[in-house]
């Protein structure tokens, strides 16, 4: 009797124990199936998007391509002060009648369409003057 | 629901991009009137717009891209109209306007009510949407 007595004291603060650590593994678990249940909601919202982005019409597709595209406003502000002076400048230097009896008569033909076509675009203006010059031996001022 | 969700989420990066687009207008001509490339300092903002332009993605009472000469040497008429022409010829710049909901083009000078307006739906063509 006395060693049961003995026996039942030794196993009662082991059984307060994994009580214990019975009730903090429930908390951590309850944590950890909270968390897997917002991962999978958040799973679920991203195949909605996706869903949907993949049901969206060809045009849907080019309007948001068109509400992303980068401008350059920097090139846009040169186009808008700079693009008639230097067509000015390329049409007169490029013209065909200037280089009738040239070897580059006929690829001179094509900068100058080339020039009028992009005549209110600054970079590309400055692209052509540049084969003008490197390619052509057209001088510029 | 998240239809409705995603929707809103939408609207406002178009809000977003739409004043984005405005500032960086800004910027750049305020950076080229300070650096002498350009003789009139250019401003963007948002007007009402004309009612007779508007398309299928026009915003209510924000139609409008207006272009104004705020200082500098006043705009003439063919200055008006050659920057108009240049925005107008930047084929990704007017789908992206009217993909932002505007639907008129508006180049105005300082003074008065000198100005030139021009549908922006008559020069683009996202996929064949609008004609």
């Amino acid at each position: 009797m006395h060693l049961l007595q003995i026996a039942i004291k030794d196993t009662m603060p082991q059984s307060n124990l994994i009580e214990k650590i019975d009730a903090h593994s429930i908390n951590i678990w309850t944590y950890i199936a909270i968390v897997e249940f917002l991962i999978i909601i958040l799973l679920v919202i991203y195949l909605f998007y996706l869903k949907r982005r993949q049901t969206v019409s060809k045009f849907e597709k080019e309007i948001c391509e068109a509400k992303n595209t980068d401008i350059d406003m920097d090139d846009l502000m040169l186009s808008i002060n700079k693009s008639r002076e230097l067509y000015k400048e390329l049409s007169r230097k490029c013209h065909p009648d200037k280089h009738i009896n040239s070897e580059f008569q006929k690829e001179i033909e094509v900068l100058f369409q080339e020039i009028t076509k992009n005549k209110r675009n600054f970079q590309e203006l400055v692209k052509l003057k540049d084969i003008a010059i490197n390619k052509y031996n057209i001088k510029m001022n | 629901m998240w239809y409705k969700i995603i929707e809103i989420i939408d609207w406002f990066g178009e809000m977003t991009e739409r004043f984005k687009l405005i500032r960086d207008f800004n910027k750049a001509g305020k950076n080229a009137f300070i650096s002498g490339i350009a003789p009139t300092l250019l401003e963007a903002k948002i007007t009402n717009g004309d009612s007779n332009y508007r398309h299928q993605f026009s915003k209510f009472l924000g139609g409008g891209y207006r272009i104004k000469a705020l200082s500098g040497r006043p705009l003439n008429r063919d200055e008006m109209i050659e920057i108009g022409k240049i925005i107008l010829e930047n084929k990704e710049l007017v789908r992206k306007l009217i993909a932002l909901g505007w639907d008129t083009l508006e180049v105005h000078d300082n003074s008065g009510f000198n100005g030139c307006k021009w549908p922006l739906k008559d020069y683009a063509n996202i996929g064949g949407y609008l004609n």
